[in-house]
């Protein structure tokens, strides 16, 4: 399955991904009483206790292991949504919407604020049901892949990242295919010519 | 009462192998249908012990199948078939009497708690640890529905006499309805009768009313619940003497008595009707298991111990007997007669296993006894109409007792009294409590600081308090709370609780809670003897009670009694907060139109006085639903249409509505008010219908913008001009606290920049009305609101904005209008100078009384507030506070200098100039002062310049 072969496919590691997901807000409810804090991506705060606040996902983790707060799910992380979510991807061909994160996301809160989910085991269950389903989607589509019809909407960071590599040199090699006689082959030109001495330092440059 | 005692027999030896650690184990009893056999059997005893009621002293028969203790037995309906269910999850049948084994009709995975025949003894249900109740068919035991939908083990089952229902029980005390055609959950009580734990010796049950109109569960409060059969809703409740939960009951044949037994190992007898206990008697051992004779006035009993015995004449000879009059639903003479009409009446219930009831009854012939019966019955057919009024009468006046229960349980809530009880007075209520709910935790206080919250279990409650700021708020220990406390009060040193009286035994207790002090042991208690505690309340170093006979009780800290004081009526709420007290009292009894007549009384603990009182006005038709002080201070009230008011002095003291949640309000929800401060209203939303919130899961705080209620004006900019009405509060407020302050000899530094930066935002506010002002062509009011301005530069600000409006006309106005007052000001300024000079030190304190006099006019000469003794103080304080770098500050200072008004501009630089330890911040002033006007500069060459410093060296 792509998801797991993605590692030396893709060009981030599913933590950088998961890295650029802390940045999305989450609410939680603090407990403790705080001023604001000032950071380089934007001020948060301040904090009351007891009253819920926007702050990006990484602070809302720190402050979570630290007993400081609890995070309020994400609308979109109820039961009634999410199994609407999956019968929509088990349904239809299309992607559902859900956040550009998803997978990172819920894998986080999962992990570090699992008692702050509501039926934790159901949630679970159910948004790798809907990975499972749209990873596989994404493999299927990946086999009608044609560089005329690249539209899939609402894909996720995750699964974009499984294709990115793939995707990328495969329209590579459609583009070269298409324009073959145009330009001819760098491979091979640069076999046909290694007498030429000015091409070399040239070469050398090349990434491949 | 008399107190018998009655002799019980061994049927099974307590053993401590199975059952419960203390040798009490789970006995189970029966009748058969004439009275003939007795069966027992008991959870630590694998036999099942059948015995000749007629003959005592002979050797019961013993059925040993099972391989582990016994706890379920059922029979069926015509007697002719045993069930029996143990712990090694097996259900077995037996033919009855003869006690051949029949079948092993099915298998669990875990021990059977349950065991019950319907109607007709075509159908049995089986239920115990595992998650579902088996419906199995008792013919050839195929299992003809599995009911899942308990959390816990099941421990009650009961086939509604009528055939259409099975209700049953877990041991968390949730009681579900299912509806047996179906199969689907038709109610669902939760947490009902009491959670039974893990203790298997201790089992919740429930049972149907011979007649099938309600059904009894154990209640919470030791009491026994009836409960609607088609609408679950309570009817009425049988409470009394039990002093601990309930283990069994029992109804008479007729319905007309019940038996109930409980861990205090006492056996009541009640009627129903009267809802009385007509006889008891105590135990040796708790009673476990309870059956009434079918025939007779007897009462079977078996103890935990396996101790059997008989209860002769249950029911005093006066009183009607259990077995007169049995009401007689043709279902059940159907299950009766089962042998001799099945097949032609259609049986609801056995809709799933109809087919095989012959091989039921064919094991035992009807006997002479029997067919004896039925034509008692027949003649009881005579007299139908009597036990048709026992059957409806429950039913008839269900949806009026319905009512009433509600009505009683409103009361109880203590806030919504008027609701419930029209054109009444409204009861005393603690701000901030929750109603009880069965089963579930509640607040008894919750403010902005932390929570209170009380469960109540058998006879005692489980008190918790938290702090919202887990950081800094004390860690309190959970208390164990035998009183029964319903009131209570929480700040930053300590908790303060109050029960009502409860009968004449308990009396009303207060009881303060200090969480640190340097001595042990220095909680409290006052108890008050015939006098009630109705309302709470708690500020620094003192606790207030008010009591039934409307007397303010003050306390210190410590416990002293320090005031008693007469209230002009009964209470209805208070709060406290620092020094202050208020309290709300009845003035009158209602008026016609069902408006509360409250008065309020603001107190001051501390100096002895009574600063405000007056009447707190309500929306028309509700009540009061919260009472308390914002962060700031003031005086709020919240009532039941969604009004909030704030107490100012303003026009000698008025209650502005500074939020309606009819305008706010999305349709489906509530607010359940917490508390608020300058600008925002803290509540806890409710998702309609509920009204308050719940412990769990912890209830988030919203804020809320305050909004006063503006007519909706041709301007359309509603925000604005509620911002403008908010704003004039605030200053006005900032303004009487420094006055207040300054008169105290306090320093109003701090008050004095929020006083300057709410005047900018004011400012700024105004502008942007005068934009919109222009902009709808009402050029009158624009120029009422270019008076209003605080800064010179606002001023210039709106000349510009109205030039770029192209409205010439209107910028000669403000021109006109900013003139005259730099006129005024200089005059001012003059005088102002000449006072200083007078005055000498006294300066500043007089600047500062001079700028809040003048405010609240804010017409033309507003001004002044700008001028020289504004900014002398400025300085002042400045220098007072070199180190400060604050940011608003710095802001602050160049958004005057660009106003170029030259008199502050030169003030400032001379007293700057002067005042080398601000070196930092009079570069700016000394560029500035080159534009300054010629006429202010003289003024200000008059002013010596040394007074400001002066009162900085001070």
């Amino acid at each position: 399955m792509a998801g797991q072969s993605g590692s030396q496919l893709s060009l981030f590691t599913p933590d950088e991904v998961e890295f650029v997901a802390e940045d999305e807000l989450v609410e939680i409810v603090p407990n403790l009483r705080m001023d604001s804090l000032n950071f380089i991506c934007g001020d948060y705060g301040p904090f009351y206790p007891q009253i819920a606040i926007q702050v990006p996902l990484w602070l809302a983790l720190a402050l979570k292991k630290r007993g400081k707060c609890t995070i309020r799910p994400p609308q979109w992380m109820s039961i009634e949504n999410l199994t609407q979510v999956l019968e929509g991807e088990r349904e239809s061909h299309a992607f559902q919407t859900l956040p550009f994160h998803y997978v990172e996301i819920s894998r986080l809160l999962f992990d570090r604020a699992r008692d702050d989910i509501p039926d934790v085991y159901m949630v679970r269950s159910l948004v790798e049901d809907i990975r499972d389903v749209r990873f596989h989607k994404v493999e299927t589509n990946l086999e009608n892949f044609t560089a005329s019809a690249v539209t899939w909407k609402n894909m996720a960071a995750m699964e974009v990242n499984i294709i990115r590599a793939f995707s990328g040199r495969a329209l590579q090699a459609f583009y070269r295919h298409e324009n073959e006689q145009a330009v001819p082959d760098l491979d091979r030109t640069q076999d046909r010519q290694p007498q030429n001495l000015n091409d070399r330092p040239r070469r050398n440059l090349r990434p491949r | 009462m008399k107190i018998r005692t009655l002799k019980l027999r061994e049927a099974h030896k307590p053993s401590a192998a199975y059952g419960a650690a203390n040798g009490s184990s789970f006995c189970s009893i029966l009748w058969d249908q004439q009275a003939r056999h007795l069966v027992t059997a008991s959870s630590s005893d694998s036999g099942i012990s059948i015995h000749d009621a007629l003959l005592p002293s002979t050797t019961p028969k013993i059925l040993r199948h099972h391989r582990d203790g016994v706890t379920a037995l059922a029979l069926s309906p015509n007697s002719t078939c045993l069930a029996s269910g143990s712990i090694d999850n097996s259900v077995k049948l037996y033919k009855f009497p003869g006690g051949e084994f029949e079948t092993n009709i099915t298998r669990f995975t875990l021990p059977i708690r349950a065991l019950a025949f319907n109607q007709s003894g075509s159908m049995l249900a089986a239920a115990g640890d595992d998650d579902g109740i088996k419906l199995i068919n008792t013919v050839d035991g195929s299992i003809a529905r599995v009911l899942k939908g308990h959390k816990g083990s099941v421990t009650g089952l009961a086939f509604d006499p009528m055939g259409e229902y099975l209700a049953s029980i877990d041991s968390m005390g949730t009681v579900l309805f299912w509806e047996l055609q179906s199969g689907t959950i038709l109610h669902t009580l939760k947490g009902v009768a009491p959670n039974t734990g893990l203790d298997t010796s201790l089992v919740n049950i429930l049972s149907w009313s011979p007649d099938g109109e309600m059904l009894a569960v154990p209640g919470l409060r030791n009491d026994v619940v009836m409960y609607d059969r088609d609408t679950a809703e309570k009817v009425f409740t049988l409470r009394g003497d039990h002093l601990l939960p309930l283990c069994f009951l029992s109804w008479s044949p007729n319905g007309k008595y019940m038996a109930t037994s409980s861990l205090d190992r006492q056996v009541l007898i009640w009627d129903v009707l009267k809802k009385q206990d007509i006889d008891r008697q105590k135990f040796e051992d708790r009673i476990c298991c309870m059956a009434w004779k079918p025939v007779g006035n007897t009462l079977a009993v078996v103890d935990v111990s396996g101790k059997y015995g008989l209860w002769e004449s249950v029911v005093p000879s006066s009183m009607k007997s259990p077995t007169e009059d049995i009401p007689q639903s043709s279902k059940k003479s159907n299950g009766l007669l089962l042998f001799e009409e099945e097949g032609q009446e259609p049986c609801s219930s056995g809709s799933l296993g109809d087919n095989g009831e012959d091989s039921i009854g064919e094991s035992g012939p009807p006997s002479r006894k029997r067919i004896r019966k039925r034509s008692e019955f027949d003649e009881d057919r005579s007299t139908e109409n009597t036990i048709d009024d026992y059957g409806l009468l429950p039913q008839r006046m269900a949806p009026k007792r319905a009512r009433e229960q509600l009505d009683k349980g409103a009361n109880e809530e203590l806030r919504s009294t008027a609701i419930s009880v029209r054109s009444k007075m409204q009861e005393a209520f603690q701000p901030g409590v929750t109603p009880v709910q069965p089963g579930k935790r509640r607040f008894l206080c919750y403010n902005m600081l932390g929570t209170i919250t009380t469960m109540e279990y058998d006879g005692y409650s489980h008190i918790e308090i938290d702090f919202h700021d887990t950081s800094r708020g004390p860690r309190v220990p959970a208390m164990t709370d035998h009183f029964g406390f319903t009131m209570a009060c929480l700040n930053e040193n300590g908790s303060v609780f109050a029960n009502p009286c409860k009968g004449d035994k308990n009396m009303s207790t207060l009881m303060y809670r200090p969480f640190s002090s340097w001595a042990n042991n220095s909680e409290w208690y006052m108890r008050f003897e015939g006098e009630e505690v109705k309302v709470v309340a708690l500020g620094v170093h003192w606790v207030a009670a008010i009591t039934s006979l409307n007397y303010l009780r003050i306390f210190t800290d410590g416990g002293l009694q320090k005031h008693i004081l007469s209230l002009d009526g009964p209470a209805v709420t208070a709060s406290g907060s620092k020094n202050r007290l208020a309290v709300v009292t009845h003035a009158s009894n209602c008026l016609p139109s069902n408006d509360q007549v409250l008065e309020f009384h603001v107190f001051d603990i501390r100096n002895g006085t009574r600063p405000s009182r007056g009447r707190l006005p309500l929306s028309p038709g509700s009540h009061l639903i919260w009472f308390g002080f914002s962060e700031e201070g003031l005086l709020s009230s919240y009532d039941s249409k969604g009004v909030l008011r704030v107490y100012t002095s303003q026009y000698g003291g008025s209650w502005l509505p500074l939020f309606s949640a009819n305008k706010t309000k999305k349709s489906d929800e509530n607010y359940w008010v917490v508390g608020l401060n300058a600008s925002k209203l803290f509540c806890i939303v409710c998702k309609s219908p509920e009204v308050f919130p719940q412990v769990m899961p912890k209830p988030i705080l919203t804020l809320l913008d305050l909004s006063s209620p503006l007519a909706s004006s041709d301007l359309g900019a509603d925000v604005l001009e509620n911002e403008f009405i908010l704003n004039n509060l605030h200053l006005f407020q900032i303004q009487k606290r420094i006055e207040e302050s300054s008169s105290d000899g306090r320093d109003t530094t701090e008050l004095d920049d929020e006083a300057f930066s709410t005047e900018a935002a004011q400012d700024r506010c105004i502008l942007r009305l005068i934009a919109s002002c222009c902009n709808s062509d009402k050029l009158v009011r624009a120029t009422e609101l270019v008076k209003l301005l605080t800064l010179e530069k606002s001023m210039k600000g709106a000349i510009k904005l109205v030039t770029a409006l192209k409205l010439p006309n209107l910028a000669d106005r403000f021109n006109n209008i900013l003139e005259e007052r730099m006129l005024n000001e200089t005059k001012d300024m003059s005088e102002a100078a000449g006072v200083a000079v007078n005055q000498g030190s006294g300066l500043g304190r007089n600047g500062t009384s001079s700028e809040v006099s003048s405010e609240p006019s804010c017409i033309p000469s507003s001004s002044t507030t700008l001028s020289a003794p504004h900014f002398v103080k400025k300085v002042v304080n400045r220098g007072a506070q070199k180190g400060r770098s604050d940011h608003n500050q710095t802001a602050r200072e160049v958004q005057p200098e660009a106003a170029t008004s030259g008199g502050s501009a030169e003030l400032r630089t001379t007293a700057a100039a002067g005042n080398q330890e601000t070196s930092r911040t009079s570069n700016p002033f000394l560029k500035s002062s080159s534009n300054h006007e010629g006429a202010a500069k003289e003024a200000m060459c008059q002013r010596p310049p040394s007074n400001p410093f002066k009162k900085s060296v001070k």
